[in-house]
């Protein structure tokens, strides 16, 4: 299942970066965001899995498809200059960051030992559980996120509205 | 479980190198699309790699509901860059009529 899951978040992923369609690669972000809410799942966490599917396929990705198709900017535009010397460099650089750090988790005793110790956990998370945890100990940040939304809200009416 | 099998089986290392991948991907797509609309794609990317190793540590250290708590700040400061992000694309296109950050360099029409 967890081999399954993690295919199609890393497909979608390589699929969204080769696609040359916008339309097509926020499609393919789609798919990748389902793979991700099938890991949660699998991490007996419903809860962010439901999250996952309402806020990031629903609401984000359906905004940015909105916008990709308002805009009619559906490939890209052809490069003013062209620096293959760029490319290259940063394609390196991702790969070596992606070993490396690939490299370094594979050889942790210490990842490899919390593996181990948490195999053996309690059920899955429930609503009740993080409503608790979010209004009894965390009653300020939430307030202050509400507070950011609605401040992102009004920013993105006064930066998209011709005249104010 | 441990090594190749842990990666295969879903143990804690299996979910933080599917993180890690991600997170490289979501990092090419910015270095190497012109695009604005990819570029954001590729940071939402980002943000999704950095929720699933947050998540499969919370699991792996007996199920800590704080993780939760922090994933809902991080959805929620998310749509927040999406609006303003979107915004902001938008509005470049329309005083420029393009969606290219290569043709965005300058701050000066």
């Amino acid at each position: 299942m967890f081999i399954t899951f993690a295919l199609i978040t890393l497909l979608g992923a390589v699929a969204m970066l080769l696609q040359k369609n916008v339309i097509v690669a926020g499609l393919c972000m789609v798919a990748t965001f389902f793979g991700v809410a099938g890991l949660f799942v699998l991490l007996a966490n419903p809860v962010a899995a439901a999250l996952q599917l309402i806020v990031y396929s629903g609401a984000i990705m359906v905004l940015v498809l909105f916008v990709i198709m308002m805009l009619s900017s559906h490939e890209e535009e052809a490069a003013l200059s062209s620096r293959p010397i760029q490319k290259w460099v940063s394609l390196a650089l991702v790969a070596a960051l992606a070993l490396g750090s690939v490299r370094l988790v594979m050889a942790s005793p210490g990842l490899k030992a919390l593996g181990v110790r948490g195999v053996a956990v309690p059920g899955a998370m429930t609503l009740q559980q993080v409503g608790t945890a979010l209004f009894a100990d965390h009653l300020l940040g939430f307030e202050v996120a509400g507070l950011l939304l609605l401040a992102a809200m009004i920013g993105a009416v006064a930066l998209t509205k011709r005249n104010l | 479980m441990t090594g190749v099998d842990a990666i295969l089986q879903g143990g804690l290392q299996g979910y933080l190198v599917v993180a890690l991948l991600l997170f490289s991907i979501g990092l090419a797509t910015v270095l190497l699309r012109r695009t604005l609309l990819m570029q954001f794609m590729g940071v939402e990317l980002m943000l999704n790699a950095a929720n699933v190793a947050l998540l499969a540590f919370a699991r792996f250290r007996g199920g800590d509901v704080q993780a939760m708590v922090f994933y809902l700040f991080i959805i929620a400061v998310a749509a927040c860059e999406a609006a303003i992000g979107l915004a902001l694309v938008i509005g470049l296109y329309r005083h420029r009529g393009t969606t290219d950050s290569d043709r965005a360099a300058g701050l000066k029409q």
